[in-house]
């Protein structure tokens, strides 16, 4: 399934010029293949690279010299009149030049109108429920979100949106999201206030939500995020992994996980939901809430550690980063206790967040988080999904 | 040297091209607007960012283009037809020109970055000329897939009529293209974190 490598075929990837079939194939083994995997982060680089170049102007005695040279060309000793274009240079008084610059100017207008309305890249959107609105339009059964366009559903509509060819998103009622950007290389939306469901199957990092509090990226999979009216999120996985990012501070957040997200703090720590209810308020407390003066026991962190299973070593991971001097000691001693670091992972270079070291003991943690066969298994069980859609099994399965 | 924004281009479809053919110098002022940037750009990143040199082949184009306008019958889209006048006027005066003087030597790219000082406080123009950099170093092969991609905006089957091979070599070239810019301007990843 996985034999055939894909590498020469990236740059046709990226650029939406390999038939629907072949892209789905490359996509799937884009997911299996790290080698093709580490060739395509290269090549988007390069694309990324190659969008930069700009479009530049030409001078404006461009048109002056062609004259010129044209003057020089176009008399009569010359010039094969059969030939040649029968340009008349008593055009060029001024009454005509004002006319002509007059049309070009009107040309341009036209065209730019049209650009502005027909051309921009856009997403198709489906009405579920209800009237949604596509900027101050209620959109019809079918409806397109250009960039830059508001899609809005009130408290009784739904929409679902076409993430171009890798995916869709449901958008809930009381939601409001933007297409900030569609192409090859990243597909984004703005999700400002409501709900809404994703199901993205691609390589990572194509498709990413901007909220109030963090971006959301997606790994592979499928995920419901939230966003309330003071800009706070609630980012629920369901397949996959999602990463949560603002400027520094990231949170991993893998299926069966949850992780909450403030405005002015970014991502909290992301948390299994099936643990107990203590240790969810306690970690809350811990990532958002006001630092009081406690016993120790009661202490949120200590909550956390008491209550952690050998599964929430997610969260306990993610806290090594976040909290210092004792309480990290006491996280690290909490995490050996569940799952003992493997033979290269020292207890001095996670306290000094040996950024190998750590990576290396998540590798082997996340075997109890859940993920055993990483992004292959959850992105094959959207993609299976996806295949089914397509063929009209959805509703069968 | 300025750079532009990509706008919207005025339609230049089959009545002005007729008015053209017919010799309507309107009709061609608009054509010339509409493609003089682009060709333009074309023309610098070929001669290694060479403004004389892309000024003068732009005008040949332009002239050529006028007196040779009669014969486009619409067999092609126009932009292809167009685009491989601007790829054969490139090359051929590539070759003229590697007669006198190595063509990585011709003009450096740097003349493009002193002209624009106060637009280094940018860090997203920094990157645009680091590119354009790493685009002069890029053989003519590999070079203009690139630039027919990225600045004409073409799609690789119009890649592939205008520069006369198949999709699957340009697919290839521009594989490698994008190999050699992301390898030379790596330092550079960090710039697209989102």
């Amino acid at each position: 399934m996985f034999s055939k490598h894909v590498t020469k075929k990236l740059s046709a990837y990226c650029h939406s010029e390999v038939a629907a079939d072949e892209s789905r194939q490359i996509a799937e083994h884009l997911i299996a293949c790290s080698r093709c995997r580490a060739q395509f982060e290269e090549i988007k680089l390069g694309v990324k690279l190659a969008e930069c170049l700009p479009q530049l102007a030409a001078p404006d005695s461009l048109w002056l010299d062609l004259q010129s040279r044209l003057a020089e060309e176009t008399k009569p000793s010359r010039i094969e009149s059969r030939q040649r274009p029968r340009f008349s240079f008593k055009l060029w008084n001024p009454a005509f030049a004002g006319v002509g610059a007059g049309l070009i100017l009107v040309a341009v207008f036209g065209a730019w109108l049209l650009y502005s309305r027909e051309s921009r890249p856009f997403w198709e959107v489906a009405r579920l429920n209800g009237s949604p609105r596509i900027g101050s339009s209620r959109m019809n059964e079918k409806g397109r979100l250009a960039v830059g366009e508001w899609l809005e559903t009130d408290g009784s509509s739904r929409a679902k949106i076409e993430v171009g060819s890798i995916g869709n998103v449901e958008i809930d009622p009381n939601t409001r999201v933007r297409l900030i950007e569609t192409k090859p290389t990243e597909h984004r939306l703005e999700l400002a206030r409501g709900k809404m469901s994703a199901r993205i199957w691609a390589p990572p990092r194509l498709f990413f939500v901007d909220t109030p509090s963090a971006v959301a990226a997606d790994l592979g999979c499928a995920y419901t995020l939230e966003v309330d009216d003071s800009g706070a999120s609630l980012l629920h996985v369901t397949s996959g992994w999602v990463e949560l990012q603002l400027k520094d501070r990231e949170s991993m957040v893998p299926a069966g996980a949850a992780c909450a997200t403030r405005p002015g703090v970014g991502p909290g720590t992301p948390y299994f939901e099936d643990a107990s209810a203590n240790f969810r308020e306690a970690l809350h407390k811990l990532d958002f809430g006001e630092v009081v003066d406690v016993p120790d026991l009661q202490r949120p962190l200590q909550v956390v550690i008491a209550e952690s299973r050998p599964r929430d070593t997610l969260t306990l991971w993610h806290l090594l980063y976040r909290v210092e001097g004792k309480d990290r000691e006491l996280v690290f001693d909490r995490m050996a206790a569940l799952s003992p670091p493997p033979k290269d992972v020292t207890r001095a270079g996670v306290l000094q967040l040996d950024d190998k070291m750590l990576h290396l003991w998540k590798g082997y943690l996340e075997n109890s988080w859940g993920n055993q066969s990483g992004l292959k298994k959850a992105w094959l069980k959207i993609w299976t999904g996806a295949l089914g859609k397509a063929n009209g099994l959805e509703g069968k399965r | 040297m300025e750079q532009r924004a990509v706008m919207a281009e005025p339609v230049i479809d089959e009545h002005v091209i007729e008015a053209c053919q017919r010799g309507d110098r309107e009709a061609f002022r608009l054509l010339f607007e509409t493609y003089k940037d682009k060709v333009f750009s074309i023309a610098v990143y070929s001669f290694g960012g060479d403004e004389a040199a892309a000024s003068d082949v732009s005008q040949q184009i332009f002239l050529k283009l006028m007196t040779a306008i009669g014969q486009f019958r619409g067999d092609s889209a126009f932009t292809t037809w167009l685009y491989r006048m601007v790829v054969n006027a490139c090359i051929d005066e590539q070759r003229k020109r590697r007669r006198f003087i190595p063509f990585l030597e011709s003009m450096p790219m740097s003349k493009i970055e002193d002209r624009r000082p106060q637009e280094k406080r940018y860090a997203r123009l920094e990157v645009a000329d680091s590119v354009q950099a790493a685009i002069k170093e890029l053989t003519p092969k590999l070079r203009m897939p690139i630039l027919l991609k990225y600045v004409e905006g073409l799609s690789y089957e119009e890649i592939a009529t205008v520069m006369g091979c198949s999709k699957g070599t340009i697919a290839s070239r521009l594989n490698r293209g994008h190999q050699s810019l992301a390898r030379k301007l790596g330092h550079l990843r960090n710039e697209f974190v989102d």
